[in-house]
């Protein structure tokens, strides 16, 4: 859905990206991190049309984001990280104003109105002036309007940050119903356990370029289906480089860590590819004291590729 | 490019309607040219009763006195009103941050302008229309052909297109209103200055008779001028050309190069949106 090659964005006197690489394919819910000023915001402007790279390509659904900029408005819905509202305007008056220039054809923006109405819960307050609606209420609002046109691709730039926490589960769960309904996701956020809950990989960057973690890896792996690949955690007893050794022949497994009696193993396929994995472990010699998933940690992920910010 | 097809237009009308303005400026603006067309009837009837007798002031020369009076006026008071329209269109998208959601709909930056221009003109067209039954006292006393209404109408609503188109330059080119407006009067002021003090200086350093006697950059420069420009419509139809078809051309050209430099600037606003 989205391929990002070598991507540029120079401004008077600095670079905001500088050779920035992405694929997402079709379907997928990702995310973008990295730190305040890593390009981004930039990055999510450039897809949706809103500014040119300098150099580089960015394409979305196989059309160049540069050259056919109204065929990609067609197919992607984005949300700004500060989005604004018309607060003179009543809700639905917003919704119909922006049906009609997204080219919803004159007979269907009333069913894309009322649908748009029910998706953001806003269908009691459609007459109430946007200016009267909570924070959250706009929030939902501005995704509503996002989506009045069925948009195959969302991109959303920070959109959970000032919601309470009901507000961020709400969006949590709408992104993800969007999702299984089959629109493709690309978020940034700063909450990470948001991400961590919602993404199935996650891009990594920082000073407008691909960032790695320590495995080399510029795209972590969050969820993973069960027909592609699952992490795991292997505690055991005995040398490291035995077992790392045992587990990179095993069929299907890649090891993705090794340190003092852990192992952090990428293995492709569902339950059963993990469990002829462990007996594979096993049998080969290695005393396994645990084997699961590994506990969820974007977060300390993301200090190890960013850092800690100093006081 | 269609009036019914761009929902910039109503939604601008709507959101303009809405404000308090949109009530208080056409009231305001009434009441101001009322006022002028009242104390010039007056002066000019006082001036007569002065005279002894009726027979030194005709009536169709009162009619000719106020509809002269209410043309500048108007143009003055529109003048003064149509940056307010205009300058503060695209900044206020600008400021309120929904510049991104415009530019990432399917309305491209010349609707997003036709939109802005039709609401900012058509709203001093209200005021225009408004002030009318004001303005046709002057038919009462004669002196007046549909003729003059219609070359002082159309005269007023180019300079007015030209003005808006000019503030909505600026509003393109700034990121506050505030600026944008200022700036917006600067440029007025400027128009209906300068050209002036050019004449000014342009004819006392030589004997003219007329206009077209001038230096090309003095007479060049009143073409600028809209009170020059609405003076050159006051003249019988054949004399039209050549100096109301040069202002008309220069209004036109320095308006068609305004749109072209804010629909380039909205085109390139995605960075502030």
């Amino acid at each position: 859905m989205i391929e990002v090659d070598q991507i540029r964005k120079k401004y008077k006197d600095t670079e905001a990206l500088a050779g920035f690489n992405l694929s997402v394919a079709d379907g997928e819910l990702f995310g973008l991190i990295g730190p305040n000023g890593a390009g981004k915001s930039t990055l999510m402007k450039i897809l949706a049309t809103l500014i040119h790279s300098t150099e580089g390509r960015a394409s979305i659904a196989g059309m160049d984001a540069a050259r056919e900029p109204k065929s990609v408005k067609r197919v992607v819905g984005y949300m700004p990280d500060q989005p604004g509202l018309y607060q003179d305007m009543r809700v639905r008056e917003f919704l119909e104003f922006f049906a009609a220039a997204f080219d919803v054809p004159r007979n269907k923006q009333r069913s894309a109105v009322e649908k748009a109405l029910d998706r953001s819960n806003l269908a009691q307050r459609s007459d109430s002036f946007v200016e009267q609606l909570s924070f959250g209420m706009k929030q939902r609002l501005v995704l509503a309007k996002t989506l009045l046109h069925e948009p195959k691709l969302l991109i959303l730039d920070e959109p959970a940050t000032g919601l309470d926490p009901i507000a961020r589960i709400d969006l949590r769960e709408q992104l993800k119903k969007l999702n299984s309904e089959g629109v493709t996701i690309f978020i940034s956020s700063h909450i990470l356990s948001d991400l961590e809950d919602i993404c199935d990989r996650v891009a990594l960057i920082t000073a407008g370029k691909n960032a790695a973690d320590a495995n080399g890896q510029s795209v972590l792996v969050l969820q993973t289906s069960a027909a592609q690949l699952q992490l795991y955690e292997v505690d055991f007893l005995g040398d490291t480089a035995f077992a790392a050794a045992r587990a990179a022949e095993a069929p299907g497994v890649r090891v993705l860590d090794a340190t003092a009696s852990k192992l952090l193993l990428e293995i492709q396929g569902a339950n059963l590819e993990a469990a002829k994995a462990l007996q594979f472990l096993v049998m080969a010699g290695v005393v396994v004291t645990r084997f699961d998933h590994p506990a969820p940690s974007l977060e300390k992920r993301y200090r190890q590729v960013f850092g800690v910010r100093q006081p | 490019m269609s009036f019914s097809g761009n929902p910039m237009i109503r939604k601008e009308l709507r959101q303009r309607m809405r404000e308090k303005r949109g009530w208080i400026l056409p009231s305001l603006y009434l009441v101001a040219l009322g006022a002028v067309i009242s104390l010039t009837y007056q002066s000019i009837t006082l001036r007569q009763s002065f005279s002894f007798g009726s027979a030194h002031v005709q009536g169709y020369q009162v009619g000719v006195a106020l509809f002269l009076t209410a043309a500048y006026t108007q143009l003055a008071l529109l003048l003064l009103l149509a940056p307010i329209f205009s300058a503060g269109s695209l900044t206020i998208e600008k400021e309120q941050r929904t510049m991104a959601g415009l530019l990432t709909s399917l309305l491209s930056p010349p609707k997003i302008w036709w939109g802005k221009f039709v609401a900012s003109l058509l709203f001093v067209l209200l005021l225009l229309v408004a002030g009318l039954p004001v303005v046709s006292v002057a038919f009462a006393f004669g002196g007046i052909g549909i003729w003059d209404i219609f070359i002082t109408s159309i005269t007023t609503v180019i300079i007015l297109g030209t003005i808006s188109a000019i503030g909505l330059y600026w509003s393109s080119a700034f990121r506050r209103s505030v600026l944008a407006t200022a700036v917006s009067y600067v440029t007025v002021i400027v128009m209906a200055v300068v050209p002036w003090i050019i004449f000014g200086m342009g004819a006392s350093s030589r004997e003219y008779d007329s206009v077209a006697s001038l230096p090309f950059w003095t007479r060049a420069s009143l073409y600028i001028n809209p009170v020059f420009f609405l003076t050159t419509a006051f003249v019988p139809r054949a004399q039209l050309y050549p100096q109301w078809f040069w202002s008309l051309v220069t209004f036109i050209v320095v308006g068609a190069v305004c749109v072209l430099l804010a629909i380039r600037n909205i085109r390139r606003s995605g960075d502030i949106s």
